[in-house]
């Protein structure tokens, strides 16, 4: 970590993160949904290896509101900034101006890059970057970091920059409630870089960030900041009617500056963006975009690249080579065994991990970065509101769970793009519970997909109808309200193949370092269980609730033995035991297992994100869930399929 | 005066797309937080905006942004015709 830093901050979705690429060449994940940012990120930066650069997430409005706008005001108290490169939409100006005149308030030395000027033109939308600067007393570049343009030009401004000029004075109450905070905070708590003007303004406004900051650095004497923001909001100087005033005066600055021609049609892009969320269109649309996917991800990854990876590289060539060698050159029997065994390390752990389940997510990362490039999940928000409003969420939630579907440890982070704590933990309760990810979506097609076409159905029916169940449930039993949806369209946009492929690869990269070891200590603990004759022992503990209550045969105790490292895991232990059950069986054995606890990786997540005790109550839910509902499901399946 | 000065205030969620109105308010009944957001994304009070559609949600256009908002919000937002 360097001694000195510049922050990217701006509104979401607006490319900073794009940027923060060009300018550090480090990977983030990017992509053309608002909050994907959501941590803070740092990379020295190219153009000065002394200097760190620091990616925030975008702020919809400042003083701070959600976890993402908090942890921006975090790295603005915080971190030992230089400047601030503030990264604006060029074609919605009012917004990015309303966070300058923030920024100016503090006395931050900021640059302006006006990004996605191409689109701004693409609209009819041009302005006027140097009498934006001019008005400001701030570097103005027009960039767009997704084709490098403006990008260098932007670098050499870094050194210029200042502190922008106020965009305006608030009315006189409001500026004799700031003047008189501002005092207080200069005698008793003045922030090191920030302005006590800006920081007074945030206070007035309820920055809960600041108001931390203010109460560890003032002690007591806060008691008195307290006492005075009483006294201003009761006088009508409240933090709507501040951003009031900074949004009426950004507009009028957007308006100098910004020129509009009359345009004849609207850009193609915008009407795709529109019959995607048609009442009628959007429908067939929907359905095309599922079942491009399915054949993607469903019939090339995990039936093509799978079928060539596990029979022909790993059956045909790898493993019959490895597994030759390690008996020809270790004659230590057991040794032997854990590398190349019924449980060995390489021919259970490695050949599952690399043959079965890679291809899987590679392609279902593919497919997703894609359409979360193109614009389509904020608008699939938008159509799956109404379903989401049942389990007391809303579209937003879409996301993540869909995200789930590729990795469910993953998409528990990406739970921070909600907007309350009630709908975070609704949303991750359901993932762990109903979701299932990839790898074992990829188990469960090959498995149920084999048998028949209604196995899959009712497998798929009873994972749908839990979910709801459960949602619905959850919504009434946790307290709060559901937020309704308010979100913005991000354009449609051609997705770009280096971004895509960037993400791809960056998430594979996450995938594997969390999945290898797991699979790696899961196939060790099967093997010590199996060596040691502990195996016969569990399944026989397990028989009453495994062979009575759900009706599989003894041995898949051993399948759910596995499933505490991984579902899917669990579920391959179902796979392998395919040949012995009956299509009944192996429907209530994939559910149960889909919905038995979610993989250790995920569960560590939801401790990270939601406390072990959360966590624990979670489990001592699912856990005893799944085995009802599959038993359950057994017992109706064999009264009415047989 | 004209007849423009006494135009009613509807419920945002009445409009039919391809309608033009202003923002004329925002209703209490609408969380305080989502107020905020609601003006931070550019839907405040004296700004001119185009409804683009009411199905599955209502669809606004602001000056470049789309906006979708669910109707419990949509209904809480009141407009004038322009």
């Amino acid at each position: 970590m360097n001694a000195s830093a510049i922050a990217l901050v701006g509104n979401p979705n607006v490319g900073k993160s794009v940027l923060f690429h060009r300018l550090t060449g480090a990977y983030v994940n990017v992509s053309n949904y608002p909050g994907t940012t959501v941590e803070v990120a740092r990379a020295a930066a190219c153009f000065d290896a002394t200097i760190d650069l620091v990616d925030t997430p975008g702020v919809l409005t400042l003083p701070a509101r959600s976890d993402d706008e908090r942890a921006t005001m975090r790295a603005l108290l915080h971190e030992p900034l230089r400047a601030v490169i503030q990264v604006g939409d060029a074609k919605n100006l009012r917004r990015t101006l309303t966070l300058t005149a923030l920024l100016a308030e503090l006395g931050v030395p900021t640059v302006l890059a006006l990004n996605m000027h191409d689109e701004a033109g693409a609209r009819g939308v041009t302005v006027d970057a140097e009498a934006l600067s001019d008005a400001l007393g701030i570097p103005v570049v027009p960039t767009v970091a997704t084709g490098g343009e403006g990008v260098a030009q932007l670098t050499h401004r870094v050194a210029d920059a200042s502190t922008p000029q106020p965009l305006l004075r608030y009315d006189a109450a409001a500026e004799t409630a700031i003047a008189d905070l501002a005092q207080r905070i200069e005698t008793q708590a003045p922030h090191p870089r920030l302005t006590a003007r800006g920081m007074a303004i945030l206070y007035l406004g309820q920055d809960s960030e600041v108001e931390a900051w203010l109460q560890q650095a003032a002690g007591e004497a806060s008691a008195e900041f307290a006492a005075t923001r009483g006294i201003a909001h009761a006088a009508g100087v409240t933090p709507a009617a501040l951003a009031h005033e900074r949004g009426e005066a950004a507009g009028t600055l957007a308006a100098r500056v910004t020129a509009r021609s009359a345009q004849s049609s609207p850009v193609l892009a915008h009407r795709i963006g529109q019959w995607v969320i048609h009442r009628v269109w959007a429908w067939p649309i929907l359905l095309g975009v599922l079942f491009a996917v399915y054949e993607f991800v469903g019939v090339f990854g995990a039936g093509t690249l799978v079928g060539l990876m596990e029979e022909t590289v790993f059956g045909g060539i790898l493993n019959p080579a490895i597994t030759g060698f390690v008996q020809q050159h270790i004659s230590i029997g057991w040794l032997a065994n854990l590398l190349v065994g019924e449980y060995g390390l390489w021919t259970m752990g490695m050949t599952y991990a690399l043959a079965l389940i890679l291809p899987i997510v590679t392609t279902f990362f593919i497919a997703f970065g894609l359409l979360e490039d193109s614009g389509y999940f904020a608008r699939l928000s938008v159509l799956a509101n109404r379903l989401f409003k049942l389990i007391g969420l809303n579209g937003r939630a879409v996301l993540p769970m869909v995200l789930g579907l590729g990795c469910v440890t993953m998409a528990t982070l990406t739970t921070r793009i909600l907007h309350s704590p009630r709908e975070r933990l609704i949303t991750i309760f359901l993932m762990a519970l109903a979701i299932p990810c990839s790898a074992q979506l990829g188990v469960v097609l090959g498995l149920l997909g084999g048998i028949s076409f209604s196995a899959l159905l009712i497998w798929v029916v009873s994972m749908f109808a839990v979910l709801m169940l459960a949602g619905f449930l959850a919504a009434r039993l946790i307290p709060g309200r559901r937020i309704p949806l308010v979100t913005e369209m991000p354009p449609i946009r051609l997705p770009l193949l280096g971004n895509v492929a960037k993400k791809t690869v960056g998430r594979l990269k996450w995938y594997l370092i969390e999945v290898i070891p797991l699979f790696l200590l899961g196939t060790l603990i099967m093997f010590l269980l199996d060596q040691f004759g502990a195996l016969p022992a569990i399944i026989r503990a397990g028989e009453p609730l495994v062979s009575g209550w759900l009706g599989l045969p003894k041995e898949a105790s051993a399948a759910f033995v596995m499933g505490f490292l991984r579902r899917d895991f669990g579920a391959t232990g179902l796979f392998a035991l395919s040949h012995q059950l009956s299509p009944i069986q192996a429907v209530v054995g994939m559910v149960t297992i889909t919905l038995f606890v979610p993989c250790i990786a995920s569960v560590m997540m939801i401790i990270k994100e939601q406390g072990l005790k959360v966590a624990a109550a979670m489990l001592a839910l699912i856990i005893p869930f799944a085995f009802l509902i599959g038993g359950v499901l057994n017992h109706l399946l064999r009264a009415v399929w047989a | 005066m004209s007849a423009r000065d006494h135009a009613a205030r509807v419920p945002l969620s009445f409009l039919l797309p391809g309608v033009q109105a202003r923002v004329d308010a925002i209703d209490e009944a609408i969380d305080p937080t989502q107020r905020e957001q609601l003006v931070a994304y550019g839907l405040a009070p004296g700004r001119p905006l185009v409804v683009l559609q009411q199905r599955p949600m209502t669809l606004v256009m602001i000056d470049e942004v789309e906006l979708a908002l669910e109707d419990s919000v949509a209904r809480h937002v009141w407009v004038t015709r322009r």
